[in-house]
């Protein structure tokens, strides 16, 4: 079986537990073979930890749930070295980021430093404690959610750290069709135990690799180009993309035409990802709130040509 | 929170100062002062509250700004209430409101007033340079407006350019307007009162006033002529002329009751010429002598000298015929005599003495006696414009004493000595001669020219001019004041006129440039009828309407027609510029590709509206996606390609068919 269907079958399994979601679903996916950290930012109750689970249990991930409070501190989270008197040493006890699929629930009810603390490893992909270096699990790979940040009690992530996130996406609430069918079947949590694994880490990390082979011509390079260009010299925007946003939009591309059984990338492929991938790394000159992304991004496509001029 | 987008950058700052110094700086010439002063204080201020070095003024600071200037407009203005005063209230108000930018709304407004003030620029001038550096100005206001829009790291160069590009369609605009809008008269009447006295001749003359005149080299007036230019010496300008002495001066007398107007019997050819007179601020007209009627508007005196019903207070044009020979007024009543010889009844006792002696000895003889008179200025006169100052009786001093004078000295001295055994005689001011420009083929006068000569009347040959400044300095009359001035031994004359033949002639080109400047642009809505009407075959409002519309809806329409066009971009490609061109025929038949399409999925899209071509269309997507994004590059695909998009443009409905 080549190792595309076994993604497809993956993600025909997670749409059966979130139901109408195949865009966001996609989205993850895509995010996961690009290797890059995903962030959902939605209501509570709109079923990111469902997400966030399935997708470890299709892709047969180790998967580790944290739950952010105000009171954490980063050792709750990177683990801490231990005195044992028996050894007279001190001995690490990893924490729960030691895991292939970390799903860091909330992660704006919690203090910047501890935030900080797991976006670093999140970068680094290891953790140093007294001086000593831990490299963490392959693939690793962090979902985490957030609340909207105008609720109270939360810290939002700033701009620095947002960039760290990949992707940022957003499930909504479901299709009234769908609604009907979610309540008379009493919710979907139970359903995941009964998915099928798909996939094996291994499988993934030869996928992740994959990805990165598709073939991204001149043509859509510059038109990558003139896209981020664009953020940069209007006046609609306080501040343009980086280098590395552009960078991120490319390899989510090139991972979303692998997904589509496509060895080159086409405009396309760009648009399906610009959102998720851009809609957090620019502000509107006149937003304050930084809610305005997605505004941006749909003229953002009306105003770049995909073949330049 | 708003900040962010009503924040003026620095730059906008700069140019927005600039804008205020360059519209304000033509009116230096008339403003109190203080103003400038003002404005300065102005600026500064703005510049440091930007820096944030200073904060806004409070409201007390401002108030006392308001105050201090609108008395300062009460003292400087008084009771006056012409457009000075009004351009000084809007350049202050300008000033002031400097102070108080906290928006950008506030910005826009100083930057609209700095319009407006530019514009009243022409109220006081209306030279070519004026129009030259009002464009320039009016381009880097329009810079000062575009620079408020902009963000930072927008380069000067850039913003100019992009003013100009603004101005760049305006200016056939202009000229069409320029060229066909009707000339209104004005709504309400500005009198302009001129900065400094302008100088003229008067309606009085006592010795010292046409030398004074001739110290000045401004213009006075400019002729062409229709045919065949006058000789020098027959060009003498008649402005007025002085029928009374009172022992001092002589001047015009009020009642002409007496006097019936002169009749002129022409005896030689007309000579047909056009006179731009400056203005004056006095009624009186020049004329070459003589001049057969007067046109409409005008007013002929008695002794045919012209002039209009009020003031001229700008520069006027109008049109004459001359006869150079001619004989006037061949018979005098017994009242026109008496007024005619009218003297004092005393003063100058040597004077008349002499005179009396003379036309003894010429037996009566009025033509020996004018040749004897002649004679003794030639014998011992010098011809000078200091002449020094003359004390009691003038002319007795002037023909026994000094022996220096001016053309008003001897025309004086002359006319009193033929009043004083009973010849009729009488002053004429005006100028004689002026320098003929080459470049433009007209007569410049200029207040050099200025002079002062005699008529004396005589049995059977009526009134005959008598120039006794060609007795004594026939130079000046043969050729010219300038070539004269330029001769004398006088420093302060010759300082006058002293030019290089280089400066001369770069002065005459000037001259010549200003003079078309005036005729065609300033004046042209004296031309503007008939050149109108000669373009169309007659002026009826409809042929009008339609000329105004014609050129302007069609360059209306060209600047639509370039903001509106696709710009199609030049492809050196074979492959994508077949496949363009393809785009740019299907999309108008079709839909068009939007932006975010790529070209594959816009071909795709077309094959569902056109199904008849539906294999084509997605065999050619296919290769465009191939080619574009699948990094192929194979020759016999580009091929396929050109071949594709040759035969769907061939296969293109009509667009009635569909």
């Amino acid at each position: 079986m080549l190792l595309r269907d076994q993604v497809n079958k993956a993600l025909d399994a997670l749409s059966k537990v979130l139901l109408g979601k195949e865009e966001p679903l996609k989205l993850a996916m895509t995010c996961l073979l690009a290797r890059g950290h995903l962030l959902i930012e939605d209501l509570p109750g709109m079923g990111k930890t469902t997400l966030a689970h399935a997708l470890a249990h299709v892709t047969g991930l180790d998967d580790t749930r944290v739950q952010f409070t105000s009171d954490m501190l980063p050792a709750d989270i990177i683990g801490v070295s231990i005195f044992e008197p028996a050894e007279s040493r001190f001995r690490f006890h990893p924490g729960p980021v030691f895991t292939q699929l970390l799903l860091a629930d909330e992660i704006n009810r919690t203090t910047p430093k501890t935030q900080s603390a797991l976006l670093e490893a999140m970068e680094e992909g290891q953790v140093s404690v007294d001086g000593e270096r831990y490299q963490l699990p392959s693939p690793f790979f962090v979902i985490a959610t957030q609340n909207p940040s105008s609720q109270y009690g939360t810290f939002p992530l700033p701009e620095s750290q947002l960039d760290r996130f990949l992707m940022r996406i957003t499930l909504g609430y479901p299709a009234p069709a769908i609604e009907r069918d979610l309540l008379k079947g009493g919710g979907t949590r139970h359903r995941i135990d009964q998915l099928p694994v798909c996939l094996k880490p291994e499988q993934l990390v030869e996928a992740q690799q994959a990805c990165e082979k598709v073939h991204a011509s001149d043509s859509l390079i510059d038109y990558v180009q003139r896209l981020l260009q664009h953020t940069r010299d209007h006046a609609e925007y306080s501040y343009g993309m980086s280098p590395r946003g552009g960078l991120a939009l490319l390899r989510c591309a090139r991972c979303w035409a692998w997904v589509h059984g496509r060895d080159h990338v086409v405009p396309e492929d760009v648009q399906a990802v610009l959102n998720a991938v851009v809609a957090h790394r620019v502000r509107a000159a006149d937003d304050v709130a930084s809610r305005e992304g997605d505004r941006l991004n749909e003229r953002l496509l009306r105003e770049v040509d995909v073949l330049g001029a | 929170m708003h900040q962010v987008e009503t924040q003026i950058t620095r730059a906008a700052v700069i140019w927005q100062l600039l804008a205020c110094v360059l519209v304000v700086l033509p009116h230096l010439e008339w403003l109190p002062f203080w103003v400038p002063l003002l404005l300065l204080l102005t600026l500064g201020a703005r510049l440091m509250i930007h820096q944030g070095r200073w904060s806004f003024p409070s409201r007390l600071i401002k108030l006392a700004l308001v105050v201090a200037s609108s008395l300062g407009l009460i003292l400087s203005f008084g009771h006056q209430s012409g457009p000075e005063t009004m351009v000084a209230l809007l350049i202050v108000g300008m000033a002031l409101k400097l102070v108080e930018i906290y928006r950008r709304r506030d910005a826009l407004v100083v930057i609209y007033v700095a319009f407006f003030v530019l514009g009243t620029t022409f109220l006081f001038s209306s030279s070519a340079w004026i129009a030259l550096y009002a464009a320039a100005v009016l381009t880097v206001v329009i810079s000062a407006l575009l620079a408020i829009h902009q963000r930072k790291g927008v380069s000067v160069k850039q913003t100019l350019k992009r003013s100009l590009w603004l101005l760049g369609p305006a200016v056939p605009l202009m000229v069409l307007l320029f060229l066909i809008f009707p000339r209104l008269e004005p709504l309400w009447s500005v009198t302009l009162d001129s900065p400094q006295a302008t100088t003229g001749l008067s309606d009085n003359l006592s010795p010292g006033d046409v030398s004074n005149l001739a110290r000045s080299d401004e213009l006075a007036f400019r002729v062409t002529f229709d045919g065949e230019v006058p000789a020098p010496r027959q060009r003498y300008w008649r402005a007025l002329v002085m029928d009374r002495f009172d022992g001092r001066q002589w001047y015009r007398s009020q009642e002409t009751g007496a006097l019936r107007s002169e009749k002129l019997e022409q005896t030689g050819d007309t000579t047909g010429y056009e006179v731009v007179l400056e203005a004056t601020r006095r009624p009186w007209l020049v004329a070459l002598d003589q001049p057969l009627s007067a046109p409409t508007g005008m007013q002929m005196r008695p002794a045919r000298t012209l002039e209009l019903k009020q003031d001229l207070n700008q520069r006027y044009s109008y049109q004459l015929s001359a006869a150079l020979t001619y004989v006037l007024q061949p018979m005098l009543t017994q009242a026109e005599q008496q007024h005619y010889v009218q003297l004092p009844d005393s003063g100058n006792p040597e004077a008349r003495a002499l005179a009396q002696r003379w036309f003894d000895e010429a037996q009566g003889n009025q033509q020996a006696f004018i040749q004897r008179m002649m004679q003794h200025y030639n014998q011992s006169f010098v011809y000078t414009l200091s002449p020094g100052r003359l004390l009691g009786d003038s002319i007795d001093r002037f023909l026994f004493d000094t022996q220096r004078g001016y053309c008003e000295h001897y025309a004086a001295a002359t006319s009193f000595m033929l009043r004083s055994v009973g010849i009729p005689a009488r002053i004429v001011t005006g100028y004689q001669g002026g320098e003929w420009n080459p470049y433009q083929g007209y007569l410049q006068v200029r207040q050099y020219d200025a002079h002062a000569w005699v008529e004396v009347w005589q049995e059977g040959q009526g009134w005959v001019r008598l120039d006794p400044t060609a007795a004594v300095a026939p130079e000046r009359i043969e050729s010219s004041a300038e070539s004269f001035l330029r001769r004398s031994s006088d420093s302060l004359a010759a300082s006058l006129v002293f030019r290089s033949d280089w400066m001369r002639s770069l002065q005459l080109r000037y001259d010549a440039f200003n003079f078309v400047w005036q005729r065609w642009v300033l004046n042209y809505d004296r031309e503007q009828e008939n050149l109108l009407a000669d373009w169309l075959g007659g002026l009826d409002y409809w042929r009008l309407a339609l000329f105004l519309m014609l050129p302007g809806s069609a360059i209306f329409a060209f600047l639509a027609w370039s903001q509106l066009r696709r710009r199609t971009p030049r492809i050196s490609d074979p492959v994508d510029a077949a496949l363009f061109k393809l785009q740019a025929r299907a999309g108008a038949r079709f839909n068009a590709r939007e932006p975010q399409q790529s070209l594959a999925h816009w071909l795709e899209t077309l094959a569902g509206d056109w199904p008849e071509q539906e294999g084509r269309l997605l065999r050619l997507a296919e290769l465009d996606n191939r080619r574009r994004y699948a990094g192929s590059h194979s020759d016999r695909e580009a091929q396929a390609i050109i071949k594709l998009a040759g035969e769907l443009m061939s296969q293109l409905p009509n667009r009635t068919q569909r």
